[in-house]
């Protein structure tokens, strides 16, 4: 393309460095969100104040900021699962199923105690919830595996491996807590029996411990990779399977571990949601709602290019945007889905975008190269 | 039972439409794992778009045009811009899960029309399905065009080499796969399950592709495979058929699924792939950039 004396040309990058990949991902953020207002605009509904308000009630408002700060905790969890098994070149779109999986697991803690059915009893909070963490963890790490194993050991597409799990991990919930299921709530409305009060996740000024869990994996995840040889390991994978086996690398070993720890992270996901956020305390009829918003996950680690600390500031905003877009959804009256909406628009410029981390749009100036005659 | 048989053939049909849509962009070496997406776009639009018209002929038009751009978007991002294609399918699957969940609430419930006829006691979309199967199978093995596409997904650089324009060969693969996958959404949404719901689809896109895989490319034992699946989808839907009162009705309907995955690790053992091979395209999922 030419302006004037001057060309743009394409070249391709032979480096990212780190500030570039930040600027980039800001940009598609930024130029999602501009696309998005067409779907304001389409409601009838100012683009402007629409932001303000979503951005008011995601951060500013007392309501609406421990909902945010649990979105984010949920989604950095799911975005350090995804960010794990891609940084070996593998797909984990398996958050959903793992996450069901850690949730039905934490449940099974308390219903070998059993907690189901008595509200106010008390029991011993110390001794059974990092049994529910613990269990979250390791049910959700059960399902991670099968997929990990499949991948190394038979090369059976993961993609497809983990989806097949999310639906068998749906259906198993429902059966779990629906038509007389072993969780049902004896009150019998589709959802699964609630916590003691006892067994509530201790807060912080309404935060549950788990934001500490959180923080402290996407930490130690950066550390793993930066400086462990382990995760020299799993970048040497992800970068030429072929030329790690040749080093000694185990494929096999690689691609189960990635899925265990990947896994593990959203079981966790699936305790702090089902069992540690204020106001939840069950596994509700609506639970497909939590499994679908485990796939902003999958955006939060592709936007922050693998990176666990750049996924904490980019779970912030999601979490924050879609706990505000279903406020204005209300508040302004617009149709249902405008937190899916946005997944669909933000996802789709992404992969846009994915062509300028890989090449670079530079100015040539021609007037020296071909001087006018 | 009758019923049920035909129900099975009906479910066999959507998976057929959807993978052989699959299996030939597959074989011009671009997959596209955003069968799932672009089935919801054609299931959801095509439904709004009957509802609306009245028209059931409009619906499945659009549904197949849907479907077309979004396999021209697809070749776009795989093609013309080199990416990575399976991210592409990716944001391809979530536009289309996250796009029709609004798109389609207003419209959420039946479709309020008379059902489509049935031919010779079977919807007539099985014959359709049948015969692109054939035609599919005969396009490819017996002509030059399909000794093109062929080439092209197994050494791009030896066919263009040899004249093929491997980029025109892959956006056509890529929109006509698409256009395919539209069509299996709409007939989803206008035939088999005319009641539309978010997410109303839940893994039939997977199920097909997976269904590719399990092929190894050839037209014929996809369609057996379609048959199986749809049987056992149907199946899962009435398990009073064969076992009445065993396990919850929730349970059966992870079988499909299940036994998705017990057939795909069964063919990746070694003593499956010695004795029959693997037939999948050399150049599968990688981009080619002329030299």
């Amino acid at each position: 393309m030419r302006i004037g004396s001057y060309e743009l040309t394409l070249k391709k990058r032979e480096t990212l460095a780190g500030w570039q990949a930040a600027v980039i991902s800001t940009l598609a953020v930024v130029f999602a969100l501009l696309l998005f207002s067409l779907v304001f605009v389409q409601a009838e509904a100012n683009p402007l104040e629409a932001y303000k308000e979503i951005f008011d009630y995601a951060f500013f408002n007392p309501f609406g900021l421990p909902l945010t700060i649990n979105r984010f905790i949920f989604l950095l969890l799911c975005a350090c699962a995804f960010i794990i098994p891609i940084r070996a070149g593998l797909w984990n779109i398996g958050m959903t199923g793992q996450l069901y999986a850690g949730a039905l697991s934490a449940f099974a803690v308390l219903f070998a105690f059993g907690v189901k059915g008595a509200k106010s009893a008390e029991y011993p909070g110390e001794l059974i919830i990092p049994l529910m963490v613990v269990a979250s963890m390791l049910g959700a790490v059960v399902v991670g595996t099968i997929a990990g194993y499949l991948k190394g050991k038979y090369n059976v597409n993961e993609i497809v491996v983990t989806m097949m799990l999310n639906f068998i991990m749906f259906w198993l919930v429902s059966f779990m807590i629906k038509d007389g299921g072993p969780f049902m709530n004896p009150g019998g409305r589709g959802e699964s029996f609630e916590l003691a009060k006892s067994l509530y996740a201790p807060l912080y000024k309404d935060v549950p411990f788990t934001v500490v869990l959180a923080l402290g994996f996407a930490l130690l995840l950066y550390w793993v990779f930066a400086k462990t040889k382990l995760g020299y390991q799993i970048r040497a994978y992800g970068q030429n399977p072929t030329a790690a086996e040749y080093a000694g690398i185990s494929g096999v070993k690689i691609s189960v571990l990635v899925f265990v720890l990947g896994a593990a992270l959203a079981g966790l996901a699936g305790y702090h949601y089902f069992a540690a956020v204020p106001g939840v305390y069950k596994i509700a009829r609506s639970y497909n709602f939590q499994g679908d918003l485990a796939f902003y996950g999958i955006i939060c680690g592709l936007i922050s290019q693998g990176n666990p600390i750049a996924a904490i500031p980019v779970a912030l905003l999601f979490g924050g945007l879609t706990n505000g877009g279903r406020f204005v959804q209300g508040k302004l009256k617009l149709g249902f889905g405008i937190d899916y909406a946005l997944l669909g628009v933000l996802m789709i410029t992404l992969v846009a975008f994915q062509f300028f981390y890989r090449y670079q749009v530079v100015l040539v100036n021609t007037r020296k190269e071909t001087p006018d005659e | 039972m009758n019923e049920f048989f035909i129900r099975s053939l009906d479910a066999s049909t959507i998976f057929t439409i959807a993978a052989i849509g699959e299996l030939i962009g597959q074989r011009s070496g671009v997959i596209n794992v955003g069968v799932e997406g672009v089935m919801l776009f054609g299931a959801t639009l095509g439904f709004i778009t009957a509802q609306v018209t009245g028209s059931y002929l409009l619906g499945f038009l659009v549904g197949i045009a849907i479907g077309a751009l979004l396999g021209l978007l697809h070749g776009f991002f795989s093609v013309t811009l080199g990416g990575d294609q399976v991210v592409s399918g990716m944001g391809i699957w979530i536009m289309g899960f996250g796009l029709t969940t609004y798109i389609g609430n207003p419209y959420t419930g039946p479709l309020g029309m008379d059902r489509i006829p049935t031919f010779l006691g079977v919807s007539p979309f099985f014959y359709v399905g049948v015969a692109l199967v054939v035609i599919t199978w005969f396009v490819l093995s017996k002509t030059s065009l399909g000794l093109q596409i062929r080439s092209v997904g197994e050494n791009p650089s030896v066919a263009e080499v040899s004249g093929v324009n491997v980029s025109r060969t892959r956006y056509w693969c890529s929109i006509t796969g698409g256009m395919l996958m539209g069509f299996a959404g709409a007939v989803y949404a206008l035939n088999y399950n005319p009641v539309w719901n978010y997410n109303f689809l839940m893994g039939w896109g997977f199920i097909a592709l997976a269904l590719v895989f399990f092929s190894m490319w050839n037209p014929f034992i996809m369609l057996a495979g379609s048959l199986l699946f749809g049987t056992l989808w149907q199946l899962s839907l009435n398990p009073q058929l064969v076992l009445p009162g065993l396990f919850s009705r929730y349970v059966w309907r992870t079988v499909p699924f299940a036994i998705t995955l017990i057939v795909l690790f069964s063919m990746s053992m070694k003593w499956f792939r010695t004795r029959w091979g693997a037939a999948k395209p050399e150049a599968l999922g990688l981009p080619y950039v002329k030299e």
